[in-house]
């Protein structure tokens, strides 16, 4: 985390002491957590330990029961709040990429541009058009999802969630469901992107790309955030001995 | 059996059945759109985020969908009507009332079934749609018609398309209720002349070809909307 972001600007996301329930299971256990513009954030940790439920109460696809969580400037769990408008501003990944079937890869990424902003046709398509170009692929745009590898359908995802020019961009495990060697083309997509400067959170146990671009790591289990630091921490010198056993096992 | 067939009657008489066809086609067709129309509606709402609109249209849809449709019949066209007053009584008989309480009770029946359909048509579809869809700030409303529905209708359309056939079977009910359609003019045909053989196999023949124009147009209906996702489903 860049120093001059300590004391002048705001976190772009801030949790304060934010808990979950499912009925009984409490899956977010008092998460405190602040999130600058720019910064590049993985987190890691076992299954079941409320990664992608983090993930998911940023944009409000998942409640959060107590606690407050802002997001850009907007506090998500507040009935006021048009989570319409918040969601509009950050841009999501998911591990199986969840393309709509029926629309080409160009109609794909125009889609919220054009019902949600109200672009002009001819300018979503550019845009559209651009980041196909960015994401390595520009000759599948008249394509449909299920005619792209996995490789290629991840990146049209990632360039659909650009397409909103987000403030924010999260991924859930976003190269899990691949294939080892479409991997390594989604993640360079990825990188990229974090060089530009986009705040990222990034679900993912690529410790390669944590090491190459993550400015923090964190790791979590039953619900809490155990650990925090940069990744070099997370290579030489972590605390916990749960972070231990667990890096022991990805690594 | 010394039954000899007189064939000839049909001829004779066909003026009874065209018009009873065109009675049909009017009750099965009008019937078809309107039960489409809020099937589609109810099938929608019976998944709706609002507890109390759920609850209503899931009431809506049991307590119609295990009624016997002939009694739903005779309560719009007997039963209904008395609680309007005189003047607006007469106004309804003016008005072919038979015929409406026709297409209510097809209507309603049916739209029951069809919302049905389109409910486990659209909790067919992935959840990651729906998720995907709200995450890049589409309203509740465009993930339905932008995403979810495209991709229902092609699950959906062969049930509707059951239901459209059941309808126009269903149809000759209306002679209960002194509708003048199909089976209402076959039996007509059998009173005037005792042709009862002739009348009724002209009757069956008919609904035959008609369920079987039916089934056609839907197949081409289903085959236009998967189109676009061939490549899918291969
Ligand atoms: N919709 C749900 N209803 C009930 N429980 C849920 C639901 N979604 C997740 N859970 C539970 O919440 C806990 C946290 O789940 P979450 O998916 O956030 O974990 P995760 O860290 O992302 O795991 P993974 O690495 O397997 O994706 C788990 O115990 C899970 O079973
Ligand atoms: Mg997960």
């Amino acid at each position: 985390m860049p120093d001059y972001n300590l004391n002048t600007e705001k976190p772009t996301i801030s949790f304060k002491q934010v808990h979950k329930w499912y009925g009984k299971l409490h899956v977010l256990k008092n998460i405190n957590e602040e999130i600058y513009s720019g910064e590049v954030v993985v987190v890691i940790g076992p299954s079941g330990s409320g990664k992608s439920t983090m993930l998911r109460c940023i944009n409000g696809l998942e409640n959060i029961q107590k606690g407050q969580l802002i997001v850009d400037g907007q506090e998500i769990n507040h009935p006021k709040t048009d989570i319409t408008k918040v969601r509009a501003e950050i841009g999501m990944v998911f591990q199986h990429f969840h393309l709509y079937p029926h629309m080409t890869v160009l109609e794909n990424i125009m889609l919220a541009p054009l019902k949600v902003r109200r672009t002009p046709k001819n300018e979503a398509e550019k845009v559209a058009s651009e980041l196909l170009e960015k994401v390595g692929i520009p000759e599948k745009a008249r394509s449909y999802p299920a005619q792209l590898s996995g490789g290629q359908q991840q990146r049209v995802a990632i360039a659909r969630g650009l397409a909103m020019h987000p403030k924010i961009m999260l991924f859930d495990e976003p190269t899990s469901a691949l294939d080892p060697e479409m991997i390594k083309e989604v993640l360079d997509v990825m990188k990229a992107l974090a060089r530009e400067g986009m705040t990222m959170i990034v679900v993912t146990h690529e410790m390669g790309f944590a090491r190459e671009v993550a400015d923090r790591v964190l790791f979590m289990d039953g619900g809490s955030i155990i650990e925090r630091g940069t990744p070099e921490h997370f290579f030489t010198n972590p605390v916990e001995e749960r972070t231990k056993t667990f890096l022991r096992q990805i690594l | 059996m010394n039954y000899n067939f007189n064939w000839m009657v049909l001829w004779d008489y066909r003026e009874l059945l065209i018009q009873g066809l065109i009675i049909t086609l009017k009750l099965s067709i009008t019937s078809i759109i309107l039960s489409t129309v809020i099937g589609i509606i109810l099938g929608i709402l019976r998944l709706a985020k609002n507890l109390a609109v759920r609850l209503v249209a899931s009431a809506y849809v049991e307590f119609f969908l295990n009624t016997p449709l002939i009694i739903q019949l005779f309560f719009w066209y007997f039963a209904l009507p008395m609680i309007f007053p005189e003047p607006v009584q007469m106004w309804l008989w003016e008005h072919n009332y038979e015929f409406i309480s026709a297409v209510i009770g097809l209507t309603i029946y049916t739209s029951t079934f069809i919302a049905e359909a389109v409910r486990a048509g659209i909790q067919s579809i992935d959840k990651g749609q729906q998720e995907a869809a709200l995450a890049s700030g589409l309203s509740d409303f465009q993930t339905m018609w932008y995403v979810i529905l495209p991709q229902a209708i092609r699950v959906v359309i062969p049930p509707i398309c059951n239901q459209f056939l059941n309808l126009t079977k269903n149809s000759s009910l209306a002679m209960t209720i002194a509708v003048p359609e199909l089976t209402h003019q076959a039996q007509a045909i059998e009173a005037l002349t005792f042709r009862g053989f002739e009348a009724f196999t002209a009757a069956t023949l008919i609904y035959i070809a008609l369920t079987i124009t039916i089934s056609l147009l839907m197949s081409r209906i289903e085959r236009w909307s998967a189109k676009g996702q061939q490549i899918v489903t291969a």
